[in-house]
């Protein structure tokens, strides 16, 4: 087996590619706003100023580890609680991260922090098959990081500061709205392996299962961990075709 | 209600931990060797974690069901995640409309 990346042009990360993946997502971050001001509203029930919603937003950037985490900002805070609710309920970071690595470890360290720290689900979903097709510039995962970025410190801003105005807008069902694009990521990621079907219906049974006697998250992290060693165990199919493209060669 | 100091400590342990997951991929990766069966395992692995908190939301959540079915149903009409997503919330909203009737 030879080093990929030896055949791969040189990985970059230019501003006119960060320009393109911003626009690239302009769409999808409209659909971040609601689920953003949902939190600014939440983030303000729960007791938060403005000034500290918004900051958590920036710094944090991951919705449903932050609405998580807002049950436990009370007076005393469980430290130990919210480190692992974060690690549990972002832990699919490190999975997505893992799938870049082939590109992003070819970066310079300044712009490998830079990108990752805007990673998330969209940008990559978005990015990754861009990538797997030949295109060697990091900049729309970066750009598309920065637009989601944008748009949920922007409509945090929005629902911490005028949350009394909008009202509650869970009634509008905004806040269900990342589970149907999750629901439609779990069908695009099928589609392109239909062995993975199977992954996911024994992640979710697993997932359902376990949701009672597992502390929150960790049932996700169980039925992900099942889920993956499933797909490493039926290879069979991958690796004879692995192998006729060797012999190919 | 939570002090000032309590915040800021909070705040920097959600930073710190939400940039290690982002960080540890690639740097977790740089030291393990891409078998395919390794690249099966983060493949299975990323599907997984999706429709594991699909699940997990649809326990908490029975009413989202039907929505998250029909979102999936567009999304395999249309391969469209944000027709997908509009889908989702337009039968939600349907729904909620229906039972407040």
């Amino acid at each position: 087996m030879t080093a990929p990346s030896q055949a791969d042009p040189p990985v970059t990360l230019t501003l006119a590619a960060v320009l393109r993946g911003m626009q690239r997502l302009f769409p999808v971050s409209l659909f971040v706003l609601p689920f953003g001001t949902a939190f600014g509203v939440a983030a303000v029930d729960q007791g938060l100023s403005a000034a500290q919603a918004i900051a958590m937003s920036a710094l944090v950037f991951t919705a449903i580890a932050q609405f998580a985490a807002l049950d436990l900002l009370i007076d005393p805070v469980p430290f130990g609680s919210l480190v692992m609710v974060m690690l549990a309920l972002n832990a699919r970071h490190v999975i997505i991260g893992a799938a870049l690595a082939r590109w992003i470890n070819q970066l310079s360290w300044r712009a490998r922090v830079l990108t990752l720290a805007f990673l998330s689900d969209a940008n990559f979903a978005d990015t990754r098959p861009m990538l797997q097709g030949g295109d060697a510039d990091l900049g729309p995962l970066l750009g598309g990081g920065l637009m989601l970025w944008l748009a949920w410190v922007s409509s945090t801003a929005l629902g911490a500061l005028a949350g009394d105005l909008i009202g509650d807008t869970s009634a509008y069902g905004f806040g269900a709205v990342m589970v149907y694009f999750f629901a439609a990521q779990v069908v695009r990621g099928v589609r392109t392996s239909g062995s993975l079907l199977l992954c996911a219906c024994v992640a979710m049974g697993v997932a359902v299962m376990t949701h009672a006697n597992l502390p929150v998250g960790w049932n996700v992290i169980l039925a992900a961990l099942i889920g993956g060693g499933l797909a490493a165990a039926t290879d069979a199919g991958t690796q004879a075709k692995t192998q006729a493209k060797t012999n190919a060669e | 209600m939570l002090s000032d100091t309590s915040f800021l400590i909070a705040l920097a342990l959600m930073t710190v931990a939400t940039l290690l997951t982002r960080m540890s991929g690639p740097v977790l990766m740089a030291h393990v060797r891409l078998t395919p069966r390794v690249e099966r395992f983060l493949e299975g692995l990323a599907v997984s974690v999706v429709a594991a908190l699909v699940a997990s939301n649809l326990v908490g959540t029975p009413a989202n069901t039907v929505p998250v079915l029909g979102a999936v149903l567009v999304m395999l009409l249309t391969r469209s995640a944000i027709w997908a997503m509009l889908a989702g919330m337009v039968i939600a909203a349907a729904l909620h409309a229906g039972f407040a009737i």
